[in-house]
């Protein structure tokens, strides 16, 4: 039923650079990062808050524009793209896992795993047998009915992880998917996480300020300031 | 559809504020409706009246008109008499009829009460040129008028009124202290255009009331009726010839005389009440117009409350079109349930004001579709803005959105 079932995708980052202008002043995020990451490879992204290492993040899902340099997927430059093709793209290709969650509140848990889905224009008998099966798979399928409200840390963000390796994305951005759930609760996720990438050869990007979460990938790409702290 | 269907749902999940977005549509539609409805209402009312009156009919009332057509002291003048009455009758060859009538108002008692009412002094043409049936009894005839005999015709109000439930034929009423034989009693007739009612009535002969009654000699209106309704125009130029003959007006010297057909008045009581229905139309709109803001303000506060979620929705990868879609069919819904449910409450308010009041209260269903049709498009409308805004969202932002 999807299209990449197959190996995850090779990103790479042309000397990227963000610069966000508030009120008037130029705040540099990123002064210039290249970066390749190779099919079906687990990287954690490390730095200190306000290190950009989430904005790198970001620049990787689409989700925002390098203010100069390039983003590839599988050798296709894909930042230029316009914003429903950008849209189509994170539909098919990206996985995202945030640290607060994002489950659309007041939507139960079944609902939000469709949601990729929906926007891929799958029928909706389809749509739920595969979000059931996906919240079974990380273990929450007795939670189907349940909102994000009546959820806790760690089942809401095993809801998003269904959601987001829902359309079988080839690459996987986690940002600080442990940040806000307790010890016992991050191993699970992480193990969830990894477990997946390994099952579905997925790209996976980790991006954390924790040595012992970062440890867990097969490369470890620190950022300090706007810039690699150790150009591979 | 789906996305249609993921915007009901989010209407659903606040009840509250959906009913009452949909109220300020709901309340624009109801008011279009019922208002066009009344306006219909008052027009088939004008109209019935005049129809009962006599389609054919045609009133000429002595005094003159000005230039612009504003009626000066019409109906005072006394140029008018039975013998014009005559004349038209006997010698315009599209009426078929013609009747001088004259009125005033007197006591009129009979052994048990009193009532106060109308005399109209008749001919014995009236009847048919009215169009008017007896409900007991008879008229009277050529030797009555000609003998201004004392006999009477009663209306249905005054017969209760005088006699109850007793049969007042063959009976005697007093008008201006003068024993009237009453002859017969005539049927309902209702209002008459004018509002007067035509049942609270006694009619006599008209020569007996202008020299029995009042002393006079004139009528106060010559009635006549055209053989067919296309002869109307005619016979409106043959009595208009007649008269100015028969009272010496040279060429060109102004008419001491106005002839209205029954059909000029309901050409221009549907000129006004037209002008009504517009006008009702459109200060109805307004109301409409104040939904669709209620709506546009709505889906606005909705737009911005809902930042994250159209955040999250576009990072999993929903188009800008996808998300424009969703809050458009929102508004839709919102608009379009409104409608409905305005179109449905109007619909129920003119039956139960056709139900107490007894007005001819048609629905009127081209306008009630157009109606909701555009209060749902006005809706759209004032719905496209806030979706457009909510589609052009930065994904990075709205995500960060508090």
């Amino acid at each position: 039923m999807s299209d990449r079932d197959g190996p995850g995708l090779s990103v790479r980052l042309d000397a990227v650079t963000k610069i966000y202008s508030v009120s008037g002043e130029e705040l540099p995020a990123l002064r210039g990062i290249s970066l390749s990451i190779l099919a079906g490879e687990s990287v954690a992204i490390v730095g200190s808050s306000g290190s950009g290492k989430s904005t790198l993040l970001h620049l990787m899902g689409l989700l925002d524009r390098p203010s100069s340099g390039a983003v590839f997927y599988d050798n296709r430059r894909v930042d230029a793209l316009s914003p429903s093709e950008r849209a189509i793209l994170r539909n098919r290709s990206v996985g995202f896992v945030f640290q607060n969650f994002q489950l659309i509140p007041r939507t139960t848990a079944l609902e939000n795993v469709e949601l990729p889905l929906l926007y891929r224009r799958i029928p909706a008998r389809e749509r739920r047998e595969r979000a059931r099966d996906l919240l079974a798979s990380v273990g929450m399928g007795d939670r189907e009915r349940h909102t994000s409200s009546q959820l806790s840390g760690g089942q809401q963000q095993r809801v998003a992880i269904a959601r987001a390796i829902a359309a079988s994305p080839g690459l996987l951005l986690a940002d600080e998917p442990t940040g806000n759930l307790d010890s016992r609760s991050a191993a699970t996720i992480l193990d969830l996480l990894l477990s997946l990438q390994s099952r579905y050869s997925t790209t996976l990007v980790l991006v954390t300020h924790d040595m012992e979460v970062a440890r867990h990938a097969r490369t470890i790409f620190r950022v300090r300031d706007g810039l690699p702290e150790d150009p591979r | 559809m789906t996305l249609v269907i993921l915007g009901m749902r989010s209407l659903l999940r606040n009840p509250y504020r959906s009913l009452l977005t949909s109220l300020g549509i709901l309340i624009g539609v109801l008011s279009v409706v019922v208002l066009t409805g009344i306006a219909f209402g008052a027009k088939s009312l004008v109209l019935r009246s005049i129809q009962n009156l006599g389609p054919n009919l045609l009133i000429v009332i002595p005094g003159s008109v000005t230039d612009s057509g504003a009626q000066v002291g019409g109906g005072t003048e006394t140029t008018l008499t039975a013998d014009d009455a005559r004349a038209i009758r006997r010698q315009c060859p599209d009426i078929w009829n013609a009747s001088g009538a004259l009125r005033t108002a007197a006591q009129v008692q009979s052994p048990h009460a009193n009532w106060s009412t109308v005399i109209l002094g008749a001919e014995p043409s009236y009847l048919p040129v009215r169009d008017w049936r007896l409900a007991r009894g008879g008229f009277f005839g050529e030797e009555d008028e000609r003998g201004m005999t004392r006999v009477a015709v009663l209306g249905r109000i005054v017969a209760t009124r005088l006699f109850g439930l007793e049969n007042p034929l063959g009976k005697f009423v007093q008008i201006n202290h003068s024993p009237f034989r009453v002859i017969g009693i005539l049927s309902s007739k209702g209002q008459s255009p004018m509002g007067m009612n035509q049942d609270d009535m006694v009619v006599v002969p008209l020569s007996t009331l202008q020299s029995q009654i009042m002393g006079v000699s004139y009528v106060g209106v010559i009635l006549a009726a055209a053989t067919s309704p296309d002869r109307i125009d005619a016979a409106k130029r043959e009595i208009r010839e007649i008269l100015r003959l028969r009272h010496h007006i040279p060429a060109g010297g102004r008419s001491d005389f106005e002839i209205q057909a029954m059909s000029d008045i309901s050409r221009t009581a549907n000129r006004i009440s037209l002008i009504l229905t517009v006008l009702l139309a459109l200060i109805a709109s307004i109301s409409l117009i104040v939904g669709g803001v209620g709506i546009l303000n709505i889906m606005l506060v909705s737009v911005r409350e809902r930042t994250r979620e159209i955040g999250i929705r576009m990072a999993i990868g929903a188009r800008p079109r996808d998300i424009l879609v969703q809050f458009l069919s929102e508004a839709a819904a919102l608009s379009f349930f409104g409608a409905l449910s305005g179109g449905v409450g109007g619909i129920l308010f003119l039956d139960g004001l056709h139900l107490f009041v007894g007005w001819p209260i048609p629905v009127p269903w081209e306008g009630l579709l157009l109606t909701m049709a555009g209060a749902t498009l006005l809706g759209i409308l004032f719905g496209l803005y806030p979706a457009w805004s909510a589609s052009r969202l930065d994904p990075m932002e709205a995500l960060r959105y508090e």
